[in-house]
């Protein structure tokens, strides 16, 4: 019985955790998905959303899901203006060309941070209660991130769905030559989804603290790159929403192992989760190159 | 800065007139170089003191890697070296002669606190043990973890997570099941704060918790609220420890050094107004041990110095300091426990140096989150 209940806690949270990585990688498949370019600084973004809500509630007592407008708009001018003074001149370069410009950019971000704000670990304590079930607790927070995870991919995905640029968007990453013969403007389709690749992914900052909301530090973002890697590959390089689809795998896959890992005599399984994770994403790889969900 | 510890000590010995061996009194002189925290550069600095320099009492660098790069060098040289900042047991388990330590090593970080458990209530028996998959937390809870053993307790689960996680509930969710009194673990700071953040969000309630690094910083406090109220950490030293002249007496010891004051005041003459000491008592420590022991041999050869130190103790500003014989290593001092009480760091462990009577058992999750604090 202990077993069950602690396998559906495991899935519990490890579902709540996956609506937050699927989030936070859906701004790294836009960006590969429209303009090839693989944002290897990625961490970099989510670090910066992750102190603005920091700030935001120490500095002025915003409640951290609210500063999701604020990253969503930090992030967005930030990408506007990393694509129009660097990513602009570059697309026409090798892939390896972006791939370092992005390292760069990561680097220098996080560096520039750690100027600002120090090397410390900071977080805050936003306590707005939880539910309790009998079986394990489960606190605001982290519905909270699950939610607005939710909400906003669907917002996304009415977007691309309804509106002229959300089609045009889609177009380009289909046919880029077709799109301009049909009087797409490419640059600045390629400007728009830069920033917005970016605006989300600093938005699931946000998020990613109501889910952690400790242990924010300048170089936290690394972490998050690997695992976004993981989850753009399993849902198909350059599908946002194969990521956001996959990002909720990942998160069921890395907490519900445990349980199952648990059973083996003699293993520690949380070291083992990671394993399976990046075996499982290697198979994935050598049986289908394009990604779990994704096309052909 | 390192430095800033041993330039305390070095002052204030000198001030005392220095060290006297036979009818000669001689002055400290510190001789420095920067090993830019590389393996390599340690090695031939080392080596550069001993040859060119001809200097015979080493003040180690700084953390257990730099200090186990150095070790054979200091060894083969015939050298002293005395490690303050290198906390590892491995370094004093591979034979030196030459090498001894100061700092606590990472054998004694939790021991102190299963001490004061044990103490204030024999009856918390069930121990259970969450610490990140790193060389040093796994060395410090693997000791912890048979220390407990022999003291009694009962352990009633042991895991440990990766470095990088975002999510212990797995581990946790498994550990509110064994019901258990005492929790210690922890490894750095970022997987501290998460601990103890998802043991309030899960309402696992304990009698006592102590964990790794990360309490001892203000910005624990600052990350976690009233949450951290209660919870405990070790530290190699904090400021405001009672460690005195008349501690000394009172534990039959002899005293050596600068007071706390007099440490205080000679430390922010020489680092600034604005800074904090934290490990540089360890590193004043380790120069105060170099002169007494100098003293005790009334001779400047190392391997005399070496062996006047096999029974050498004194009280410092540090603590105690005195070594075991055999290996060098560090078994004098003990780890001061730190436990947060009403939004501040109080020093509750050894009796001998704690400002604050210990909190237990600390309050309960649901009542930190009504305000109740330690000590209401």
């Amino acid at each position: 019985m202990a077993f069950f209940e602690q396998l559906a806690s495991n899935l519990i949270y490890g579902m709540l955790l996956g609506g937050v990585y699927g989030l936070a990688t859906m701004g790294l498949s836009l960006i590969f998905g429209v303009l090839r370019v693989v944002n290897v600084g990625h961490g970099a973004f989510i670090m910066l959303g992750a102190f603005t809500a920091f700030w935001m509630f120490t500095l002025y007592s915003i409640p951290p899901i609210a500063s999701i407008v604020m990253a969503l708009v930090i992030g967005l001018a930030l990408g506007y203006l990393i694509f129009m003074s660097v990513m602009r001149r570059l697309l026409d370069a090798p892939e390896l060309s972006t791939l370092l410009a992005m390292f760069g950019i990561g680097i220098f971000i996080e560096e520039l941070a750690k100027f600002f704000w120090g090397p410390d670990y900071v977080g805050y304590s936003w306590n707005i209660g939880g539910i309790s079930f009998p079986i394990t607790e489960i606190p605001f927070t982290k519905i909270c991130a699950f939610i607005s995870s939710i909400i906003i991919a669907a917002l996304l995905y009415i977007w691309f769905q309804r509106t002229k640029l959300g089609k045009a968007i889609r177009a380009v990453v289909e046919d880029r030559e077709g799109a301009m013969v049909c009087g797409v403007d490419v640059n600045r389709i390629y400007a728009l989804s830069f920033a917005l690749g970016i605006g989300l992914t600093v938005l699931s900052g946000v998020l990613v603290t109501l889910f952690t909301p400790v242990g924010i530090n300048v170089y936290m973002g690394g972490d998050y790159t690997l695992k976004a890697f993981v989850i753009a590959v399993l849902g198909g390089l350059g599908s946002p929403w194969g990521a956001f689809y996959a990002g909720f795998i990942f998160g069921l896959l890395e907490n519900g192992s445990y349980t199952l890992l648990g059973l083996i005599p003699g293993v520690e399984p949380f070291g083992l989760t990671r394993f399976v994770s990046f075996a499982g994403l290697l198979v994935i790889l050598l049986v289908k190159p394009t990604g779990l969900l994704g096309g052909e | 800065m390192s430095l800033w510890g041993m330039q305390v000590a070095i002052k204030w010995i000198n001030d005392q007139g220095g060290i006297k061996v036979g009818d000669t009194v001689y002055k400290l002189d510190l001789k420095y170089y920067d090993d830019e925290s590389k393996k390599e550069t340690v090695q031939s600095l080392v080596e550069r003191l001993a040859t060119v320099d001809k200097v015979k009492f080493v003040l180690a660098p700084y953390s257990s890697g730099l200090t186990l790069a150095a070790a054979p060098i200091a060894e083969k040289y015939g050298v002293l070296m005395n490690s303050h900042g290198g906390a590892s047991d491995y370094i004093f388990e591979q034979g030196y002669y030459y090498v001894v330590q100061t700092l606590s090593p990472a054998s004694k970080y939790q021991t102190g606190f299963l001490d004061m458990v044990h103490k204030l209530d024999p009856n918390a028996k069930r121990l259970a043990l969450v610490y990140e998959d790193k060389e040093f937390s796994r060395a410090v809870h693997q000791a912890a973890k048979k220390y407990a053993e022999e003291l009694g307790f009962e352990i009633v689960y042991e895991k440990t997570y990766p470095a990088g996680t975002s999510d212990l509930s797995p581990i946790l969710n498994e550990l509110k099941a064994t019901n258990p009194d005492v929790i210690i673990g922890g490894g750095h700071f970022a997987d501290g704060q998460l601990l103890a953040s998802q043991l309030a969000e899960l309402k696992i309630d304990v009698k006592a918790i102590s964990i790794l690094v990360a309490p001892a910083l203000p910005a624990f406090y600052e990350a976690l609220g009233t949450n951290a109220e209660g919870i405990c950490a070790p530290a190699q030293w904090e400021v405001g420890v009672k460690y005195s002249p008349d501690v000394a007496k009172e534990l039959g010891f002899e005293w050596y050094g600068p007071t706390q004051d007099e440490f205080m005041k000679l430390f922010k003459e020489i680092a600034g107004e604005d800074k904090t000491p934290s490990y540089h008592a360890a590193e004043a420590a380790a120069v105060l041990s170099y002169a007494k022991a100098i003293e005790k041999a009334q001779s400047l050869d190392p391997a005399k110095v070496r062996e006047a130190m096999n029974d050498l103790g004194f009280m410092c500003v540090y603590g105690m300091w005195k070594i075991d014989p055999e290996t060098g290593k560090q078994a004098g001092h003990e780890m001061v426990i730190i436990q947060w009480q009403g939004g501040e760091k109080k020093i509750v462990w050894p009796t001998a140096a704690a400002n604050s009577d210990p909190c237990y058992p600390i309050p309960s999750w649901d009542e930190k989150s009504a305000g109740k604090i330690c000590g209401t």
